[in-house]
């Protein structure tokens, strides 16, 4: 499952603030909010494709973590709880919406004001047309994951972007580890299909 | 179209999921099979791709605002519990905002979302109030509150602001009520006669707004 952000010395654990959010400490939260916020709206980003309603769902998340910390044990890291809770969150929007009959997310996918790629690459280092390409190619990305099914995205989301084993995908959504692979497969199919034309220059 | 396990085979190996074994037969394949090498080359290329312009944290929008949002509704489900225990006629709140000018410097350099002031008839103390959360920005800038027997007043200290220059003249307003809009997240200050004097909330865009009446 995903880990815990690291700590720097001297920095508060997150032992201790949900500690201090189960006895009410709203600051305590409001330091864990800060300190995973990033992370929780990458995965609602990713999943969703837009903007505003990953904001909005990632904000539910960590209402739903608030009213649940109560039945929070400790046993797992804070984060790899709280990424799950953000994880059903955005994935049952997703459902709700292929059920409303919105299944193209397309129409409603807003632009991210940066662009996508430069957050993941070094930035100053790269020359200008080189920065382009990589923007250009973000882009296509994004347009092609907008594409797939909310199934076939949530494992791309959760082995490209989270890095995570197979078993813990399949533990997670929850279904079979062949279920996790063949999707897995036909995900990257259908990516491999919507980039073609970028494949032969780009990749 | 490829047997399911050969599927399989081709995205365990880019994924390193194979233990040794199967990953010494898989790669004598790939030796022999050149379609089978190929395929793989360009879905691992588009792997390594995914992964680099997909980043696993990502700024947040209005960061701070998300924080503030998150804090207003819990209070909002604090307050809200609370309703649900008290009696119809056990309520009053009071608010003591120090001042006008005072509160618009305060709003340039720290907001201070304050949660609600409730009285709670079962413990039985009529002059006391809660505050059940606050939250400041600008963390050099510190909120506290206590009450203020004397006054029969909660007052609401912000520690760190710039300093207020010598010759402004403050004035003081004493707010009696507030009243929540939990759909618009608003709250509106009133004073002793009915005026509402101020109210806080966001604008369309979602940014934190003060609005003097």
């Amino acid at each position: 499952m995903p880990a815990s952000a690291s700590t720097d010395p001297g920095e508060v654990s997150d032992l201790d603030l949900v500690k201090r959010s189960q006895a009410g400490d709203t600051r305590a939260f409001d330091v864990l909010v800060t300190r995973y916020r990033g992370r929780i709206y990458a995965m609602t980003y990713h999943l969703i494709q837009n903007e505003t309603e990953a904001w909005d769902l990632a904000q539910e998340a960590f209402i739903k973590a608030w009213r649940a910390l109560p039945t929070f044990k400790h046993d797992a890291g804070f984060y790899t709880w709280l990424y799950r809770i953000a994880h059903n969150v955005s994935y049952d929007w997703l459902r709700k919406k292929r059920i409303q009959g919105d299944g193209e997310f397309d129409d409603e996918r807003t632009e991210h004001r940066v662009a996508v790629g430069a957050e993941a690459t070094p930035k100053g280092d790269l020359a200008p047309d080189t920065a382009l390409r990589n923007a250009e190619l973000g882009q296509r990305i994004q347009e092609a994951i907008a594409k797939l099914s909310p199934e076939h995205r949530q494992v791309i989301v959760l082995r490209e972007v989270e890095g995570l084993a197979y078993e813990e995908i399949a533990a997670l959504i929850p279904c079979s580890l062949g279920t996790v692979m063949s999707r897995l497969f036909y995900a990257r199919k259908k990516l491999q299909e919507q980039l073609h034309d970028v494949y032969e220059t780009s990749l | 179209m490829k047997h399911p396990s050969e599927e399989h085979d081709l995205i365990r190996w880019i994924d390193g999921e194979m233990n040794e074994d199967e990953r010494v037969t898989f790669e004598a394949r790939l030796k022999q099979d050149p379609a089978l090498a190929t395929e793989v080359q360009k879905m691992s290329a588009l792997s390594a791709s995914l992964r680099a312009h997909m980043p696993a944290e990502m700024r947040v929008p209005h960061a701070d605002y998300f924080n503030t949002q998150i804090e207003v509704r819990i209070t909002q489900m604090a307050l809200d519990e609370a309703r649900a225990k008290q009696s119809a006629s056990g309520w009053s709140a009071v608010l003591q905002l120090l001042s006008k000018p005072w509160f618009a410097l305060a709003g340039a350099t720290a907001l201070a979302v304050v949660g609600f002031l409730l009285l709670n008839p079962e413990i039985g103390v009529a002059s006391e109030s809660m505050i059940l959360s606050s939250y400041t920005p600008n963390t050099r800038v510190q909120a506290r509150t206590y009450h203020d027997a004397g006054a029969d007043a909660t007052v609401l200290m912000l520690d760190g602001l710039d300093a207020v220059p010598a010759d402004r003249k403050i004035a003081g307003i004493n707010i009696q009520r507030t009243e929540m809009e939990p759909e618009l997240a608003s709250t509106t200050m009133f004073d002793g006669q009915g005026t509402a004097v101020l109210m806080i909330s966001h604008d369309a865009l979602g940014n934190p707004m003060i609005s003097p009446r």
